[in-house]
């Protein structure tokens, strides 16, 4: 029997990996750093999935149980790997909690870190208990709540996104853009919507991203639904006239600066890599690429690498990545894992 | 334009086939040329998506018909007309506090270009460089001639009307008035500190040297005259001081 596979992260990706594994009757040892599977999703505690529209304790919780329940899945619950040896079909980890770990291969799925609002001081979070960003709008909704004031608990009459937050700023070393918050955004606007009619929601872009077919799903369908009004303005500055939140940037339209006042101002926050990856690529052996990001090895005719043969990656651990196509990933990872395992080749 | 029979568009962007465009094109490219040539260009402008961040900053647009997106815009699109254009008023406007620069996500420095399109007006000689300096003719002779911006002498009822009656009190013999400041005042008057007669020269040629003294003999012919003779005299000065130390 082939040892088993090393999986790294307990999120949507890591999961899909065990799964598709366990499944190809594989044993698979997952490690999760923090107390409980799931990633960012059940963590962060997200509302309604994109694009499905699933609550992601159903969708995501889903695939945490049927990984609980499986018999060849071993959970590590607040474990990371302290150092990794060894080659293809032979590897050795030794784990946090003192045990050791015979695997064949390995596949990272550690994930991204969210973007740390306290980096644009300017955008007024954490000076203004009313300046809160996309996943605390996410707990708002998930924990049932719905969406207020943090100040005083009162629901908002006007609430601006401001999108690109942590993402396409040189400013803060941030180039990149992190893919997922425009559509998450405009998801979130209809929700706001939704529960509060009466709400005026405005979102602050540069540019919109809703990539592929979510153009009509969340850019038309929120504008032509949930009147949701795009203004095509990044915001210089939040500050508050001590009642509500003065919001200043510029009409590009008119050409003129303008303040507006608004009861919520929510930072679309952009996906960092994951913080710790620099100490994953250290003791994995494997390069990092210029984001910080872990390096993809092959980009064509094979997919899942990293620099170091037989140790794989899927999801956000290589660039902002959404939600679905972290769990693709997972399963082609899984594929490269399990050709490693069964090396033999029928001959026609 | 002499048509006798204008339409109200014609008023406004002129007749597109008898009337010429105001400036010839090859200025406009010369202009700009001048712009993009410095080599703080590429540094200063590395792209432009409108978002609009440094003029919803920007103090100066808060008060003016200016819009430091508006300048990016322009160079960013090689739009010379315009570049022209704001070159007559806009570009003076900004303070050059450069909140626009640290703003930028792109990293851009709208204040900076503004740098260079204000001195590419001054090398051109435009009329609005010339109106904007003109107020600073006696600062330029100071600053040129010793290095100083402002020394005491310049304080008089002549140069600030609008300080209203107190300026009297400074028509005072100015040396008594500085000896009677608690803090070291050097007791110079024309300058504000003491400025060796060799600084002074050196200086004059670095200006000279830099491009600076033809920037101001396209802008202030008038004030380039007065300069020159103040400082061909200095130079004099100089050398006979330094034959009379070689033949000491």
């Amino acid at each position: 029997m082939s040892k088993p596979v090393l999986i790294v992260g307990g999120g949507p990706a890591g999961l899909a990996a065990a799964h598709a594994l366990t499944q190809a009757g594989e044993r698979v040892v997952l490690l999760e750093k923090t107390s409980g599977l799931g990633g960012a999703p059940i963590i962060s505690g997200y509302a309604k999935l994109v694009p499905s529209g699933e609550w992601a304790r159903d969708a995501i919780g889903g695939m945490v149980r049927r990984v609980r329940e499986e018999q060849l899945a071993t959970v590590h619950l607040g474990t990371t790997v302290k150092a990794f040896a060894g080659t293809p079909g032979n590897f050795t980890a030794e784990l946090s909690n003192g045990a050791a770990v015979e695997a064949g291969a390995a596949i990272l799925c550690t994930g991204f870190t969210h973007f740390d609002s306290l980096n644009k001081p300017e955008w007024g979070f954490g000076t203004f208990p009313d300046v809160v960003t996309t996943a605390q709008v996410e707990q708002m909704i998930s924990s049932g709540k719905g969406v207020y004031c943090p100040s005083n608990g009162r629901k908002p009459q006007r609430v601006a996104i401001l999108l690109c937050v942590g993402s396409r700023d040189r400013q803060i070393g941030r180039p990149w853009c992190s893919k997922i918050c425009c559509t998450v955004s405009a998801n979130i606007a209809m929700e706001i919507r939704e529960q509060l009619p009466e709400c005026h929601v405005y979102i602050y872009y540069m540019d919109i991203r809703t990539f592929g077919l979510y153009e009509t799903k969340y850019y038309w369908r929120s504008q032509e639904e949930f009147k949701i009004k795009y203004i095509k303005a990044r915001i210089a500055e939040v500050t508050s006239d001590g009642e509500k939140l003065i919001v200043k940037g510029e009409d590009t339209l008119v050409k003129r600066p303008i303040s507006i006042p608004f009861d919520l101002v929510v930072h679309a926050i952009g996906m960092d890599p994951n913080v710790d990856n620099k100490l994953i690529a250290e003791t994995f052996g494997v390069a990092l690429e210029p984001h910080g990001y872990l390096e993809r090895g092959n980009s064509y005719g094979n997919t899942a690498e990293t620099s170091r043969a037989g140790v794989f990656v899927a999801g956000a651990a290589t660039g902002p990545e959404s939600i679905d196509d972290s769990i693709a990933q997972g399963y082609a990872a899984a594929m490269r894992a399990l050709a490693l395992a069964r090396p033999v080749r029928v001959s026609a | 334009m002499t048509l006798e029979h204008t339409t109200r568009v014609q008023e406004h962007i002129g007749d597109p086939v008898s009337a010429g465009a105001p400036v010839e094109r090859a200025k406009l490219e010369q202009i700009f040329q001048d712009i993009q040539s410095d080599l703080r260009f590429d540094h200063m402008l590395n792209g432009c998506l409108n978002c609009g961040i440094c003029t919803a900053t920007c103090p100066s647009a808060q008060y003016y018909d200016y819009s430091p997106r508006e300048i990016v815009q322009l160079l960013w699109t090689e739009n010379l007309e315009g570049i022209y254009d704001a070159m007559q008023e806009k570009i003076w406007a900004c303070a050059q506090c450069y909140t626009c620069a640290a703003r930028c996500p792109f990293g851009n420095s709208p204040g900076g270009l503004v740098m260079l399109m204000r001195e590419a007006a001054i090398k051109h000689g435009m009329e609005s460089a010339k109106n904007v300096l003109r107020p600073f003719s006696r600062v330029m002779l100071k600053l040129i001639s010793t290095g100083n911006q402002l020394s005491p002498d310049m304080i008089s009822k002549d140069a600030f009307p609008d300080w209203g009656p107190n300026i009297s009190k400074v028509s005072a013999p100015l040396e008594t008035l500085r000896k009677a400041i608690p803090v070291p005042t050097l007791h110079t008057t024309k300058t504000a500190w003491e400025v060796n007669l060799k600084t002074s020269v050196e200086l004059y040629t670095i200006w000279e040297e830099t491009g600076v003294i033809n920037s101001l003999k396209a802008i202030d012919p008038n004030l380039f005259d007065v300069i020159r003779d103040i400082m061909d005299d200095k130079r004099d000065e100089l050398s006979e001081w330094q034959e009379e130390q070689a033949q000491d």
